[in-house]
């Protein structure tokens, strides 16, 4: 069993942040922060590497730190793998915040509880995409569903330049590598670098 | 649950997309959601960031929801009823009027809302014996002229065909950021083992991508374009049957090569005589290959020339009239409108080029400009030589600016009308990347005071007693009125799905007919030289403020000032929602270049040049040529550095457009 996640394609992301506006309308994120966060990668481009974006929101980890750090059972993790926040049992005591290697669930001021993306799971209950998957205008984000199989997507990464590290969590997010000639060489070796 | 309501629309922005929409809202008038209209094929279900920011942007804070008066102090503005606010701007025109003339009226409309009811302005400047209106335009109209001269209209492939392209030249476009959609089938032609090659200075989302990036200087690609002919007939990959039977004035051309041997070309473009060389073999090596022009490459005064070198490339390798080939550049099959009807024009009207507001304002005469009136527009930020035209504006006695956000042109008013927006008032919206003419329906009533600029102009006629038949009864049959005779279908077919409204099979020229003075594809133009004086032949010439022009020693860099993705022009600018994703507001200048002047990443820096100094922060961008720095344009809000006090009032040697990009400055520690 593989849970439900995102699929970013490095080479057709151009950082557009559609993803962001199309989950502030979806969730009502209006004078909020957003769940979802576009960080650009070398936006000097600087020849010593590849420029990409990665546009990240929850990543709906296989064990969800949030939800272990979580004192009050606020977070829930579905069948499908769906990480779910529950406001009425958040304390609002902000836990989840540092114990999330990503700094994912996001304090609200006025209401003093966490929110965070639910993968629209009120849109995948209902056989829909999320709302960033489907805004998306050069289809370089994708919805993938959770999966019995458990099969790994052809090509895909669990770790990039730039991704946080994850520690155990197990991220569901999966990333395709950028393409293009002079990208792809540069990609590679810039993982190259880091790996030594 | 309230009921919801979903409703198929279209951007009407400046933008080559005209996405099509599907807009919800709730019974309270709340948009739930925006999505791309599957109808649509060219923008496939899909809009952008601006497209959604609607959602914020239609009920946002800062919008201006009823008439404003500047107060009487002169500092800030005061509510005004629609009435007093009339018949005060209707007073004040006609005194400036009676006094100086109708010309001494500026009626300055921008690009900012696209649909057929604009126009109805007319209805009353005409009546009021005339104005003084602008000609030409700041955007693309050198590529527009040098594209019919050369092919005898405006129109290309079907976005869908890009995908059975073998190779994609994207000459002076960034799509990855100003065309996202065609970005989208880009990236599905690469899939498909599609070559991309990219020429542009600077090195962009879109260049990340290519298989192949060119940087030439600025302002140089007439000479890359003969050069690559000149390769490319040297090798013999020119295609000699369809020159044969669609060529007009080749021999001359092929004359004109002979002046850019591969050396002499490199050295121009600053670009290495191998790159150009494995350029002019790739492009013209593959089968069907599509050349895609930005409009960056004409905003200087040598455009028309340089576009129309440009453009016969895909007439010389024979990638014209094929599905995956072509000339792209803009594509007007969807304006197929019938005009509107209106009074005849007085003899007392005048027009001034667009792109010399400023100048005009200063010092025109027989009569000066002493009133103006504003729309669609924010030309105190987004002309040539700003700060000079917002020097004349405040010197004017009155000013109407009517806009949905306090602009720093509107700033400048006596009065400020608030505006539509695209979902207040029900309109025909064409197009320029793909062929599709779009209902733009009303999806909620204006909000507050707000009026559609048509029932301000109806407004002020009836106030000074002037003919209002002009003006719609019935807004849905007037614009069904305005669809061509014959054209075989209605406004409910509109209202359901976009409409292409020409004859084109998909494949622009597929019969290889060009409504030409020849009817052939013109390398050598009769009516280039009448009407333009331009050269028979495309030609290169240095820019009169280029890499090899004397100023450069004492202003020895090229500035650009580029668009994103994040704005159109000055417009989403102020919308928290952008600004929380848009692209950094710096300098982009080469290490080399900041070494030299002893500039540090991050600092402050002044650029300047004898016409106007800005000052904003620093990335040292390697990405960038050398002798070149940029600025995206657009940012013009709450004190944001204004690009447009450095860029000069030309005038492009065809067609009358701006030359933004033909601007030398100098950089240093502010």
């Amino acid at each position: 069993m593989t849970g439900a996640g995102f699929l970013l394609d490095l080479h057709r992301c151009v950082g557009c942040g559609a993803c962001v506006l199309a989950c502030r309308i979806e969730n009502g994120r209006v004078e909020t922060a957003a769940w979802r966060r576009v960080l650009a990668l070398n936006l000097r481009r600087h020849p010593a590497g590849p420029t990409y974006f990665l546009s990240v929101a929850c990543h709906h980890c296989e064990e969800p730190a949030c939800l272990k750090g979580c004192p009050s059972g606020a977070y829930e993790k579905r069948p499908d793998g769906i990480v779910v926040h529950h406001e009425d049992l958040c304390l609002g005591c902000r836990y989840c915040e540092m114990t999330c290697p990503f700094a994912t669930p996001t304090y609200d001021d006025a209401k003093g509880v966490m929110s965070k993306c639910h993968l629209c799971a009120h849109r995948v209950d209902a056989g829909r995409l999320p709302a960033c998957v489907s805004a998306c205008p050069t289809e370089a984000l994708r919805f993938v569903a959770a999966s019995t199989t458990g099969a790994p997507i052809a090509g895909a990464a669990a770790l990039v330049p730039g991704f946080a590290d994850p520690a155990d969590c197990g991220p569901a997010l999966r990333f395709l590598a950028p393409a293009g000639t002079r990208r792809a060489e540069l990609f590679r070796s810039l993982e190259e670098a880091l790996k030594r | 649950m309230p009921a919801l309501r979903t409703i198929r629309t279209v951007c009407p922005r400046n933008c080559y997309c005209t996405c099509g929409m599907l807009v919800t809202v709730d019974e309270g008038g709340r948009i739930v959601s925006i999505e791309g209209d599957p109808e649509n094929p060219a923008t496939v279900g899909h809009v952008c960031l601006k497209g959604l920011s609607y959602a914020r942007r239609e009920a946002y804070p800062d919008r201006l929801l009823t008439p404003l008066r500047r107060s009487a102090s002169g500092s800030g503005f005061e509510p005004v009823g629609w009435q007093d606010a009339i018949g005060e701007i209707a007073e004040r025109l006609t005194r400036v009027r009676d006094a100086s003339g109708p010309a001494s009226v500026l009626y300055y409309e921008g690009s900012g809302s696209h649909g057929a009811l604009g126009g109805l302005s007319m209805a009353f400047w005409r009546q009021f014996g005339g104005c003084t209106t602008t000609f030409g335009d700041l955007c693309w109209p050198a590529g527009l002229e040098a594209t019919r001269l050369t092919y005898g209209v405006n129109f290309h492939n079907h976005p869908a065909l890009t995908v059975q392209s073998r190779l994609i030249l994207l000459w002076g476009h960034n799509p990855a950021e100003t065309n996202v959609h065609q970005w989208r089938l880009i990236l599905d032609a690469q899939a498909r083992g599609a070559r991309v090659i990219v020429i542009d200075p600077r090195q962009t989302d879109t260049t990340d991508a290519a298989d192949m990036h060119l940087r030439p200087r600025p302002g140089t690609d007439a000479a890359l374009a003969l050069g690559l002919a000149r390769e490319i007939v040297e090798a013999g990959f020119h295609d000699s049957a369809f020159l044969e039977a669609h060529a007009h004035g080749f021999e001359e051309y092929r004359q004109r090569l002979d002046g850019f041997p591969l050396e002499h070309a490199a050295s121009i473009t600053g670009l290495d005589p191998e790159e150009i060389r494995a350029l002019a073999l790739a492009y013209a090596g593959t089968k069907p290959a599509l050349l895609i022009a930005g409009f960056g490459l004409q905003r200087h005064s040598r455009a028309g020339q340089t576009m129309r070198a440009v453009a016969l490339l895909p007439a010389l390798t024979g990638n014209v009239g094929i599905a995956g080939g072509g000339w792209q550049y803009a594509n007007l099959a969807s304006h197929c409108l019938r005009p509107l009807t209106l009074p005849p024009e007085p003899a007392a009207s005048r027009a001034i080029p667009v792109s010399q507001v400023a100048r005009h304002l200063e010092s025109l005469d027989g009569p000066p400009i002493r009133a103006a009136w504003i729309e669609r527009g924010n030309p105190a930020a987004q002309n040539p030589a700003a700060h000079r035209l917002r020097d004349a504006l405040a010197r004017l006695d009155t000013v109407v600016v009517v806009d949905q956000f306090m602009t720093p042109t509107a700033r400048l008013a006596h009065f400020v009308l608030p505006a539509k927006t695209l979902f207040e008032e029900e309109d025909l919206v064409t197009a320029y990347w793909h062929p599709y003419l779009q209902w733009r329906a009303m999806v909620l009533p204006p909000p507050g005071e707000v009026r559609p600029e048509s029932e301000i102009w109806r407004a002020l006629c009836e106030r000074l007693g002037y003919d209002t038949s002009y003006f719609p009864a019935d807004r849905e049959s007037f614009l069904q009125a305005l669809l061509p005779v014959g054209c075989g279908f209605t406004l409910d077919d509109l209202k359901s799905h976009p409409i292409d409204p020409s004859a084109n099979s998909g494949v622009a020229f597929a019969d290889r007919r060009f409504p030409t003075p020849s009817g052939k594809v013109e390398f050598a133009s009769d009516e280039a030289a009448e009407a333009w004086g331009v050269d028979r032949v495309p030609d290169y010439a240095p820019l009169g403020e280029g890499a090899a022009s004397p100023a450069r020693g004492r202003f020895p860099l090229q500035l650009l000032s580029c668009k994103t993705r994040d704005r159109i022009h000055s417009q989403f600018g102020n919308l928290d929602w952008v600004r929380g994703v848009e692209r950094p507001h710096v300098l982009d200048i080469h290490p080399d270049d900041a070494r030299t002047r002893g500039i540090a990443d991050g600092s402050r820096a002044a650029v300047w040049n004898d016409r106007g100094r800005i000052e904003l922060t620093v990335r040292l961008t390697p990405g960038i040529r050398p002798g070149v720095v940029h600025v995206l344009e657009g940012w013009c809000h709450d004190g944001d550095p204004d690009v447009n006090v450095l860029t000069a009032e030309g005038i492009t040697d065809m067609n009358h457009g701006a030359t933004f990009y033909e601007c030398l400055v100098e950089v240093a520690r502010a």
